[in-house]
């Protein structure tokens, strides 16, 4: 009985995991900015997620467990490092290609919205990646940054107003034409 | 551009992104993060239990070879042979004392070598993990790390690194969760001849098993 409860467990938590890693990974990489870094903070989420599955499974909303989980450990692998997260100076980030047409071929991420975001504040980055890309609401976006729900508002507000100001002569643009 | 325009042009920045890793993989990973887990985890149960500040617990798989080509084997053993022996103390050049335990028993046999390579030390493989002549030593959980390490099938121990009037305290952990055998799972290897009747138990299936360690006063009644 326990192995079947074991083996129902990892088919649970694989279908967690294929339904959810995409989705976390992407909000990983617009929170921090580094395809690399973010795909290493999020497998290690999933690994302490299984690692805590009987926890996690019953979480509200499991991944968001696991994108504060590799955001804490994006902050505890800085902490250990001592030193900053690379992340591109503007200057050389509006220097990147642009990609071909709108959005993001597989593998790649849009260059142009991804500058713009890492010219964000940090905070106002993540919740961005909270609301916009794991589509979370207010409340449990506030819980996982550990913020009240007003200032998830806040910072929202003002992320889509500095987006819209970089982005909207490009995206009308490349609608015209 | 009105806000759900914008949140679909961010969305869609990254849309190409998709996560490669097997699920697979990410399991294993965290069987070994829930094996990390319970270093500490082991050592707030010890506190609880036996009035020992601190332990530390790992998994030591039963099925390798208990001879390693730099040791000595178990008392009595082959050293020619590679099999299956409850424990094998090996002491090395730096001084570390490495523990390889297989199965549990003979743990009296075990103190004994130990105390024999100049560690102060006492062994329970039942019972209360610390007999009534031993008291529990509080260290932090970097001196116990200094101390001990579990490596991956073997025990490192450092006795210079031991707190000056202090000994090591090595017992198992059966309240560790891990499933139980059955009584017919054989055994691999031979076990020393004279040793206790099969325990059942984690340790002697080649399923991973508990060990635990920690800190306690040296003293003659003790450590030896």
């Amino acid at each position: 009985m326990r192995w079947m409860g074991v083996r129902t467990q990892q088919l649970d938590f694989a279908e967690f995991y294929r339904s959810a890693a995409d989705e976390c990974l992407r909000t990983v990489l617009v929170s921090i900015g580094d395809q690399d870094t973010a795909r290493e903070l999020v497998d290690e989420a999933f690994a302490r997620a299984w690692a805590s599955w009987r926890t996690v499974s019953r979480h509200p909303a499991p991944e968001a467990w696991v994108v504060r989980t590799a955001l804490n450990a994006g902050i505890s692998r800085w902490r250990r490092r001592r030193r900053e997260v690379p992340v591109p100076h503007p200057a050389m980030v509006t220097d990147l290609p642009a990609a071909s047409g709108a959005g993001a071929s597989a593998g790649q991420v849009d260059p142009r919205i991804m500058a713009a975001l890492l010219r964000l504040p940090e905070r106002q980055r993540q919740v961005v990646a909270l609301r916009l890309i794991l589509d979370l609401d207010t409340a449990r976006t506030a819980e996982v940054l550990g913020i009240a729900p007003g200032t998830v508002m806040a910072h929202l507000g003002r992320a889509m107003a500095a987006l819209r100001h970089e982005l909207q002569p490009e995206l009308q643009q490349e609608n015209r034409s | 551009m009105n806000d759900t325009e914008l949140s679909t042009a961010v969305r869609d920045s990254v849309a190409g992104i998709h996560s490669a890793t097997p699920v697979g993989q990410i399991i294993t990973r965290g069987r070994a993060v829930r094996a990390r887990r319970r270093i500490p985890a082991a050592a707030g149960a010890l506190t609880v239990a036996a009035g020992t500040a601190l332990a530390v617990t790992a998994l030591l798989p039963s099925g390798q070879p208990a001879l390693r080509p730099s040791g000595h084997p178990a008392p009595g053993s082959d050293p020619a042979a590679v099999r299956l022996a409850a424990w094998t103390v090996v002491r090395q050049a730096n001084g570390d004392i490495d523990v390889t335990i297989n199965q549990l028993k003979d743990p009296s046999g075990l103190q004994a070598t130990l105390r024999a390579d100049g560690l102060p030390a006492t062994v329970s493989f039942s019972g209360p993990a610390l007999s009534s002549a031993c008291q529990a030593y509080a260290a932090s959980m970097d001196t116990l790390r200094a101390v001990a390490q579990f490596q991956a099938t073997y025990l490192a121990i450092d006795p210079s690194a031991l707190p000056s009037g202090t000994g090591v305290a090595i017992f198992d952990d059966p309240g560790a969760g891990l499933p139980s055998p059955s009584a017919n799972t054989p055994t691999h290897g031979n076990p020393p001849s004279g040793s206790q009747p099969h325990r059942p138990g984690p340790l002697a299936t080649g399923l991973n098993g508990p060990l635990a360690v920690g800190l306690v006063y040296a003293s003659p009644q003790c450590t030896g």
